[in-house]
């Protein structure tokens, strides 16, 4: 029976698991690389001297630190898109529950399946993290930031380890997203598969009370030292991704109205992203990560350059912006993957709105004003994690107020993530629009 | 009357070489209601689809609401669906997780015309006071009826039902009927109902039973056991 369920869950929509495997397959990499990283810069054959150069400069620190974000990266975006796909699944697991299946029974089935997807991402991923582990750490020896004796070693413990975090993470995103459906009594389990699902009872006000925590420690880290605001920018930073995670709903049913400003389709968007606001918020907390963690990073440096005239060592450059490479990729890869699930998901819909009147075209541009509505709030709900975590920073260390953004990288991020937005949208709007639409309500 | 509905000679053939329909002729006045009646498999749901602009004939021609469908492009042919045909399907296919209203004026805000205010056509389908509820929360029947709604907002020449009775029992059923009778007698509209149920075919003017995709009935529709009759001689013989 619980495979049977899962065969059911793939078949209907393979790609709900396309989102899922990849961010893991992803995560898989990092955590390889991070831990190939710190085997190579503990392995290597240096001198004293050498080494306590590292240790004083915080090279040697510079994997366990990559390490520990993948970790907290691959927790809350391996988790969300789990999620989205098991929230995804909710009609099929009601009509699992009402043809015999205890809640006990139904969360294994889910459990099951959120594993049978972490094997072969992890698989794939591995390879994937040793390659860009030997690129890395030949980048760190190319632009001198360590001595030219550290070469590449593969840690022994890449394999369980890299497995522990894929299977742990979406095992954990699965089955909080399985408490729902799994609980419910079967007959309202049908009728609630239907409905709109709960109303953020516990997620919006835990979601407002991080961020409140958040932008209070802020404010609190400004008028202390600068040492201080910057061991505590982490925990700003923290707080606030988990928080515009936790509120991804609300945000987007904030944002939604600002739409209807663009006319007849944009009323029809509106109305749609509040009604998905739910599915669409998983690929919002992905962008707004990648937004903030790229935004942070680019911005810091940028004003120490500005206020201070003193231009970054190419070195330190290197490795802040491959590291921010590497992670705000990471999150955009994740945020276009659950875009795709939830658009591939509403074929129907979208055959109704064509059966009611909308050509193709103008099915299109509604999808496209729905694209607009998630760019605008992750760029937003990004600038101001960004904005929250480094304006401490920057009034303790720099004594100032004013972040300097630079254009092109202004520019950037907009266009970046709009382009990721639509591709996660319109790009499978339109390849399902092709098909008559009669044939998809059949 | 001139009619607001007219097939001439119209053929479906698919790419298998099957043909659904052969030569049907079929002309539909205003305010008429018409239930195509046929076996499994007759042509009659390609006979609603080749006549509403939902699939294009392979031979022949369709005019709805005084407009050549034939050689439109899709989206030409989209405008003409949104402006002057309304549909109900048995599935409902309404956007479920929305609410009452934003289904039901989905077609005005898509451009269509504004024939009649949201609070009129829900008096109409007898849900007065349901505007702001979702309608996933609502049962088949509410369903059934908030999709009759969503068909007359914008005061449309025809109608298309398919199967509009399919999912519902006799009682609810026949109250989606009454609409779409009330749907040609008070606005004028002429409906084009598919249907496999002899009771639901009671309440139309005019019968038309397929055979293998040729017309083997048009005709004033008898009672509901007549119907039956001459339905269980059709089959038998495409049988």
């Amino acid at each position: 029976m619980n495979s049977g369920m899962i065969r059911q869950a793939v078949r209907r929509n393979p790609w709900a698991f396309l989102g899922p495997a990849t961010t893991q397959a992803l995560a898989a990499a990092l955590v390889t690389v991070g831990l190939c990283a710190m085997a190579s810069l503990d392995g290597a054959p240096l001198t004293v001297a050498q080494r306590a150069r590292m240790v004083e400069d915080g090279s040697t620190d510079a994997g366990l630190l990559f390490l520990i974000s993948s970790i907290y990266l691959s927790v809350l975006i391996v988790g969300v898109t789990m999620g989205t796909a098991i929230g995804d699944q909710a009609r099929d697991l009601a009509l699992f529950r009402t043809v015999g299946a205890t809640p006990a029974r139904t969360r294994r089935a889910i459990a099951l399946q959120a594993g049978l997807v972490a094997v072969p991402a992890t698989l794939a991923g591995v390879p994937l993290g040793l390659l860009g582990g030997a690129a890395w750490v030949h980048g760190l020896v190319g632009h001198g930031i360590v001595p030219a004796e550290v070469t590449f070693r593969v840690h022994g413990g890449v394999l369980p380890i890299a497995f522990a975090v894929t299977v742990g993470t979406s095992l954990l995103g699965a089955l909080i997203a399985a408490i729902r459906p799994s609980r419910l009594r079967p007959a309202m389990a049908l009728a609630e598969a239907a409905v709109a699902r709960g109303r953020g009872r516990v997620r919006t006000p835990l979601g407002l009370l991080l961020v409140a925590g958040g932008s209070t420690l802020s404010v609190v880290l400004s008028g202390l030292d600068a040492e201080t605001a910057d061991n505590g920018g982490l925990l700003v930073m923290l707080s606030m991704c988990f928080g515009t995670g936790l509120l991804g709903p609300v945000l987007l049913r904030v944002a939604a109205p600002v739409a209807r400003l663009i006319g007849p389709a944009g009323r029809v968007a509106a109305d749609n992203v509040v009604a998905r606001s739910r599915s669409l918020s998983g690929a919002l907390v992905p962008l707004t990560l990648a937004v903030g963690f790229a935004a942070f990073t680019i911005v810091i440096g940028a004003t120490t350059e500005h206020v201070t005239g003193v231009a970054m060592g190419g070195a330190d450059k290197w490795l802040t912006y491959s590291g921010t490479g590497v992670y705000s990729a990471f999150a955009a890869v994740a945020g276009v993957n659950t875009l795709i699930t939830v658009m591939r998901a509403r074929g129907r819909d979208l055959a109704v709105m064509r059966l009611v009147g909308a050509t193709q075209g103008h099915t299109l541009t509604v999808v496209i004003c729905e694209a607009l509505v998630v760019t605008a709030t992750a760029l937003v709900a990004g600038a101001a994690v960004a904005a929250a975590t480094l304006l401490p920073l920057l009034h303790t260390a720099l004594g100032t107020w004013v972040p300097w953004v630079p254009l092109p990288f202004l520019i950037g991020v907009v266009v970046g993530t709009a382009a990721l937005v639509l591709a996660g949208l319109a790009l499978p709007a339109a390849v399902m629009l092709r098909r008559p639409p009669i044939e998809v309500i059949r | 009357m001139e009619s607001v509905l007219s097939l001439v000679s119209v053929s479906r053939r698919y790419r298998r070489g099957v043909l659904a329909l052969r030569d049907v002729s079929l002309e539909v006045p205003a305010g008429q209601f018409v239930a195509v009646m046929g076996a499994t498999g007759s042509g009659k749901s390609t006979l609603l689809h080749c006549a509403a602009g939902l699939d294009r004939p392979t031979g022949g021609r369709v005019r709805l609401a005084g407009h050549d469908l034939t050689g439109m492009r899709e989206s030409a042919r989209t405008r003409l669906r949104r402006d002057h045909a309304g549909f109900v399907f048995q599935a409902y296919n309404l956007l479920s997780e929305l609410t009452v209203r934003q289904n039901v004026t989905l077609p005005v805000r898509l451009g269509g015309p504004r024939g009649r205010t949201v609070d009129e056509v829900l008096d109409q389908v007898g849900l007065a006071g349901f505007a702001k509820r979702p309608v996933g929360e609502l049962s088949g029947g509410q369903r059934q009826r908030v999709a009759i709604a969503r068909a007359l907002i914008t005061s449309p020449s025809v109608v298309f039902a398919d199967e509009p009775t399919g999912a519902l029992d006799p009682t609810t059923g026949g109250r989606v009927l009454a609409l779409l009778r009330a749907a040609a007698d008070r606005d004028g509209a002429a409906v084009l109902m598919v249907t496999h149920d002899p009771a639901a075919a009671a309440w139309s003017d005019r019968l038309v039973l397929l055979r293998e995709g040729v017309i083997a009935y048009d005709g004033p529709a008898p009672r509901a056991d007549e119907i039956a009759d001459r339905l269980r001689g059709v089959s038998a013989v495409a049988a």
